[in-house]
Order: C-alpha cells, then sequence, then structure tokens
C-alpha cells in the first residue's frame, strides 16, 4: 500500500523565471503525477512567482546514500581547470602590451554583440 | 576529509559516536541517514504531533471562516486557515519520510490520531465561540507556536528545520492577520473590546499551558532534555513561556486589555515573569481527548476521512 | 480609489449591465462560500491547500464584480456581499445547494463527486462569459474579465483533472460522477442563463447572447465528455427555479445566516 496506493511521493521542482534555474521545493503525496502537477503550485509557491513545475516521482530518483557521498570528495589541486592556474598570463601579456581576456571581459561580448545587432 | 566512513563497517557504537560528531558539528541529518532509534523515535514524536496539531488547529478556525465579517477578513482568513493545513502538509511529509522505514504511512497517521495514540496539541482541544476568539487564535496561539517553532529552526534534523523554514516564514502572516482582527476590535465599540477581553480571559490558561510544563515533576514526562540533547531545539519549555511573556504582555496591556491573573509581575531581581500556574492535571486531561472540544474535532476530522474514502480507492493504483 | 467615469449611462443599458453585474458577483460569491465550507475537508491534505486557493481566487473576483457595482452606485461592497436578503440575489440556484448533508462544524458528509462536477462545469461556464466580456462595450467589466480570466486556466485545469480522473476509474467512482452529473443537469440552465434581460445585454453588446455562450461552452466540453464517454445532453434544466430571477431555496438562506452571523451584530462597525 505505501508504494503503489493512492499516496505515492512526488518531488517538486519549480523555476521562479524563464531564466532562473530549476529550484527543489518539497515533496507532496499524490495518486499520479498529474494530480501531483496541479497540487504542487499552491502546496508550495502560493505566495511567488512560477514559470514551469516539474514533478517527479521519488522512485524514479536514484539518490545517493551517506557512502556514496564520500566520492564527492576531491583535493584543492586543481588550479589547471580554472583561470586561476592561468593567472601568471596577466603579467605576461602587459609585457606584450595586450590586456588579458579574461573571463569578465569574454562573457560580456555577447552583450555587445546584441547590442550592435539591436 | 580522509576520515572515509563506510557505515556497514562500524558497530553500532561507532555509528553513533559519528552521529554525534556530525550534529555537535553543526551538520544536518538527513532522512535517509543513519540515525539513532531514540532520535528517530523523539523526531516521529514530536513532528507528527505538530504536523497533525496544524491539521486539527485548522478546526476551531475553520469555524470562523465563511461568518468572518466582511470580504477582506473572509479572505484573509481563509488564506489563514489554508496555510495550517499547508503547514500539516510540510511537516507529516518529513514525519512519513521518518516513518518509512518503520512501515508507516499517513494513512497509520490518521489512524493513530483517531485512536488517540497520536495526540494534538492542548490549544486545538479549546472552544472558539465568537470572532475575537478567531483574532485571538491568530494573535496569540499563532504568538505562542512561533516562539517554539523558531527556537528549532536550528534543528539538527534538516527536514524538519527546512520544513519550519518555510513554515516560520508564513507564521509572520498569520500574526499580522491575527493583530489587524484584534486590533480592529479593540479599537471598536464597546461590545467589540468585551469580545476580545473575554477571547483573552478564555484562552489564558491554554495558552501558559501551550509551552508544556517546566519539568517532569509536573506531569510524569517529559521529552524536552531528549530534544535538547540531539540539538532539535535550544531552550526548554519554561525559557519558551517567559520569552512569549515579554514579547506579548505588553501589547496585550497596551490595548488596555487585562489579564486574568492577578499575580502575574515582572520580578526585575531574578529577570523573570511571575505567574499563576495552570492547573496541570487539566492539561493532562485535555490532551487524552478529554478537553471541552477534544471529541467533537477528532469526529469531524474521521467524518471527512471516510466519506472520502471513495476517492481514494477509485484513484488507488494498486486496485 | 480609482476614479470612476460617472457620465450619465442610458438608463436601460445601466440596468441591464447591473442585472449581469449582480449575476457574476452573486454566483462567485456564494460558490466560494461553498468552497471555504470544504475547507479542512477534502480527500486529502494536498487538495485542500488547492482547493482552498481556487476558493480564495473566487472569492477576490466576487469583490472584483461588487467593486464595479459599487462603482455604479449600488452601495458598499460589504453590504452588498453580506446584507442583502436571499430573494435579491441574483446567483444560480446550482451554486447555492449544499456541498451535501450535515453542516460544515457536525457530520459533514460532503460529496466531493458534486464538487468536482459542479466546479469544473461552472468554471468552464465563467470562462466562456469571462471571454466574451473581454469585449464588452463597459470597459471597466472588460478590464475586469481580462483579469480575473487569468486565473480560470489553473482553475479549468484543476477541476478537469479531477473530473478525468474520476469519471475514468469505474466501479462506484464512476457511478458517484454520473450521480452528481445528473443533479447539475437538472439546474445547469440556471448557470447559462443571463436572467431576465438577456435580450438586452446581447443588443447593448455587454456580453454575447446567452445561446452564443451555451454554444461556446458546448464546444469545449464535447472533447472532454467524449473522452470520458460521456453524453451532451441536448437542454438543460432549471428544476429548482430561476435564481437569475432571485426565487432560490431555503440552501441558500441558511448560508446567508451563517455568513453574515459576525456581520449582522453590528454593520455599521468597523471589523
Amino acid at each position: 500500500m505505501s508504494s503503489e496506493g493512492f499516496y505515492q511521493e512526488f518531488e517538486v521542482f519549480s523555476k521562479r523565471s524563464d531564466t532562473a534555474p530549476l529550484q527543489y521545493q518539497f515533496s507532496l503525496l499524490a495518486p499520479n503525477s498529474e494530480l501531483a502537477l496541479i497540487m504542487a503550485q499552491e502546496n508550495f509557491m502560493r505566495r511567488e512567482p512560477v514559470s514551469d513545475i516539474w514533478v517527479v516521482k521519488r522512485s524514479d530518483i536514484r539518490k545517493m546514500n551517506c557512502e556514496e557521498k564520500q566520492s564527492l570528495q576531491r583535493l584543492d589541486n586543481k588550479d589547471y581547470r580554472n583561470t586561476k592556474g592561468y593567472g601568471y598570463l596577466k603579467k605576461k601579456w602587459r609585457h606584450y602590451e595586450q590586456g588579458m581576456l579574461d573571463e569578465k571581459e569574454i562573457l560580456s561580448w555577447g552583450e555587445e554583440k546584441k547590442r550592435e545587432n539591436g | 576529509m580522509s576520515d572515509v566512513i563506510f557505515s556497514n563497517q562500524l558497530t553500532e557504537q561507532e555509528k553513533y559516536g559519528h552521529f554525534l560528531k556530525r550534529i555537535e558539528a553543526g551538520e544536518k541529518i538527513e532522512a535517509d541517514d543513519w540515525m539513532p532509534d531514540e532520535y528517530r523515535f523523539t523526531l516521529i514524536k514530536l513532528i507528527s504531533m505538530h504536523g497533525i496539531s496544524e491539521i486539527m488547529g485548522a478546526l476551531p478556525e475553520k469555524e470562523w471562516v465563511p461568518k468572518a465579517p466582511s470580504l477582506k477578513r473572509k479572505l484573509g482568513i481563509m488564506a489563514k486557515v489554508q496555510d495550517e493545513m499547508g503547514h500539516g502538509q510540510l511537516l507529516l511529509r518529513v514525519a512519513e519520510d521518518l516513518m518509512k522505514p518503520l512501515g508507516k504511512t499517513r494513512e497509520d497517521i490518521m489512524e493513530d490520531l483517531f485512536s488517540g495514540r497520536l495526540k494534538f496539541h492542548n490549544v486545538f482541544h479549546m472552544e472558539a465561540p465568537t470572532w475575537g476568539d478567531a483574532g485571538l487564535i491568530g494573535w496569540l496561539v499563532d504568538g505562542a507556536a512561533i516562539i517554539s517553532q523558531t527556537n528549532m529552526l536550528n534543528a539538527s534534523y534538516g527536514p524538519y528545520a527546512r520544513a519550519l523554514k518555510r513554515i516560520c516564514a508564513e507564521e509572520v502572516f498569520h500574526a499580522q492577520h491575527g493583530e489587524a482582527i484584534i486590533m480592529a476590535l479593540a479599537e471598536g465599540t464597546n461590545e467589540q473590546r468585551t469580545m476580545v477581553q473575554e477571547a483573552v480571559n478564555r484562552w489564558w490558561e491554554a495558552l501558559l499551558m501551550f509551552f508544556g510544563p517546566a519539568d517532569a515533576s509536573t506531569t510524569g514526562t517529559s521529552k524536552q532534555d531528549i530534544t535538547i540533547k540531539y540539538r532539535i531545539r535550544t531552550k526548554t519549555n519554561e525559557e519558551l513561556r517567559q520569552d512569549f511573556f515579554s514579547k506579548y504582555i505588553p501589547r496585550v496591556l497596551s490595548l488596555g486589555l487585562t489579564l486574568p491573573d492577578e499575580t502575574m509581575h515582572f520580578d526585575k531581581e531574578k529577570e523573570v515573569w511571575v505567574y499563576k500556574q495552570p492547573d496541570w492535571n487539566r492539561f493532562k486531561e485535555i490532551i487524552k481527548n478529554n478537553g471541552p472540544k477534544s471529541k467533537d474535532r477528532l469526529e469531524l476530522r474521521k467524518t471527512a476521512y471516510i466519506e472520502n474514502q471513495w476517492v481514494r480507492e477509485a484513484l488507488n493504483m494498486a486496485k | 480609489m480609482k476614479m470612476v467615469d460617472v457620465k450619465p449611462m442610458n438608463k436601460d443599458y445601466q440596468s441591464s449591465l447591473i442585472s449581469l453585474l449582480y449575476q457574476l458577483a452573486d454566483d462567485d460569491f456564494i460558490l466560494a462560500y461553498r468552497g471555504s465550507e470544504w475547507l479542512g475537508l477534502a480527500p486529502h491534505i494536498e487538495e485542500d491547500v488547492a482547493f482552498s486557493s481556487i476558493s480564495q481566487d473566487t472569492m477576490g473576483h466576487a469583490a472584483m464584480f461588487y467593486q464595479l457595482l459599487s462603482d455604479l452606485g449600488e452601495g458598499d461592497v460589504d453590504d452588498l456581499a453580506h446584507a442583502r436578503p436571499a430573494k435579491v440575489r441574483k446567483n444560480a440556484i446550482l451554486l447555492e445547494m449544499v456541498n451535501g448533508p450535515g453542516h460544515y462544524l457536525s457530520k459533514p458528509s460532503y460529496d466531493w463527486a458534486f464538487a468536482v462536477v459542479r466546479n469544473y462545469f461552472y468554471v468552464q461556464a465563467k470562462k466562456v462569459r469571462m471571454e466574451s466580456l473581454k469585449n464588452s462595450s463597459y470597459d471597466p467589466l472588460a478590464n475586469a474579465a481580462l483579469k480575473v480570466n487569468m486565473e480560470l486556466y489553473y482553475h479549468l485545469l484543476h477541476w478537469k483533472t479531477w473530473f478525468v480522473q474520476l469519471m475514468q476509474a469505474g466501479g462506484e467512482a464512476r457511478k458517484r460522477m454520473e450521480d452528481a452529473i445528473h443533479r447539475v443537469w437538472d439546474d445547469f440552465a440556471g448557470v447559462l442563463s443571463l436572467g431576465p434581460l438577456g435580450k438586452e445585454l446581447a443588443t447593448f453588446k455587454i456580453i454575447e447572447s446567452e445561446n452564443i455562450l451555451k454554444g461556446k461552452w458546448k464546444q469545449s466540453m464535447k472533447p472532454v465528455f467524449d473522452s470520458v464517454n460521456l453524453l451532451m445532453p441536448e437542454e438543460f434544466g432549471t428544476q429548482s427555479g430561476d435564481g437569475r430571477k432571485g426565487v432560490h431555496i431555503k440552501d441558500l438562506e441558511d448560508a446567508l445566516l451563517t455568513l453574515r452571523e459576525v456581520y449582522q451584530t453590528d454593520p455599521a462597525a468597523s471589523w
């Protein structure tokens, strides 16, 4: 009865706006996903804007157990994966009288393009 | 970090030690984590009682939802009672996940409520005969609830702490909703003022009882030591009651209302409120479902549960 | 307070407009009241919370329509909602009917099938009206309809989901649903009616004619009915009487006693 009865467990996720990432809300009991979906907003997001809702049957979620969570740990020796490991380039480029194309600079290019097109 | 722990290789004693270390370090325990039985059973008892009290707590106020005196008040109290049901939903989900390894579900919670095994909060066994009571519940009963719930916002059990965070945010609206009703009555006609004063008189003893007895010597049992040990809460029953007095007594008096206890005063030296103890024997009777409205409210909840049985059966995937 | 355009209106135009506003306001108000009685008693907790939001929305809509009446000089919104006797109320009788035997505080033998069917059929009828009112010749009503309509998508989705699932469940549920549907058919003409001034309302382009709206209702419901093997009746009844003419049953009298219990102790007081 507990796993296949009227009361099945659904996990509820939602997005606050179209550009927001999906966020976990809470769980609810419902007989199926259709009913879970129509209850989700009013149960957990009565007072906030919502632009999308997902409901997922809990039994379809593969969660980590306590031991598996240990696999999430890693050493802090991976600077080579980040810009942090390449910070010395700034000084080098200065030598060639060039600016550093850092994250802030590069991510700003998208915006500029929009402005040119618009 | 290098302390990799595979709990299936540890003895119970080692697991317990590791568990205590986690909560002392301020880590949150999650539903699927190992936890000692005492912790699990304490949480189940605390949270299922908290959850079912929200559901039962909707009933005294529900009486006033269709009767609220204006469109604005009708909407406000509907939203407030809806929140109580919503809080019940959040808390019962937390309790249900804790009960899952024991093979118990929401249906068992309901059955336990009907059979009297699961108790609900003393305040919700009381009568709410006037609109003044509806306001007072929002103002002072919810005020007391805010005091005791905020005390557990940092509970070591993560799902409970997260549910309480949602709940406390909504309680702020409840308190203001209650204040608005009381304020309108207190500033209103003589009849309206009398309505509030009578509600204060009626609810005072129940409000004192709300936080439970100061220690086990009063009623024989008390879970407060265990809940403090496991960092589910930090303050004792008496500390919470004193906090309630400090926050609310000045407000009650400022509206020109009186308290039905002439001995009530603040002892400046000891820095405590001195008050007349409620009848703790009566408290024990009330929570054994022998309060003025215990039977009626249980009957109402049970009727609704039975009348809708066919809906749950129709959509039961297991059939 | 928003400024209201009080330039003189054609007398016949105004009286038909007011008759429609009373129908819209009273329909939503009494059904939201019936919804508020359900609070705490729904088939399960999650549904209780969802249903209450719909009742709140619906009472919010009633408040908007009472406000439009108030702007036309009909009086204070709370008096309109609470003080008026049954004989001047214009809601459809179907919407004032009790949720089931018993009282909301004692032995409420409430019928979820009736709740689902009554609400679903009503919300679809309300949706058809709001769509039509978006083009109303009376701007304040067109604006209100636009807002109200926004919230009806959820109401419809909610009730339709319950309706379809319980209809498809077979067995006892199907039987209970069919019983509820027959009860609703018997008085559903009262919901679709625009009252004695229906013709004028269409002539003044306040709202489309009753027949057009009825056709649209059937058109929206037909695919859903087909999907659950339900036949669309040719005609609907007004077996309990015509609420649009101020005819009502005892259920409304009882509801009014409850909903104005506090208000009437001192209607002049501030609550």
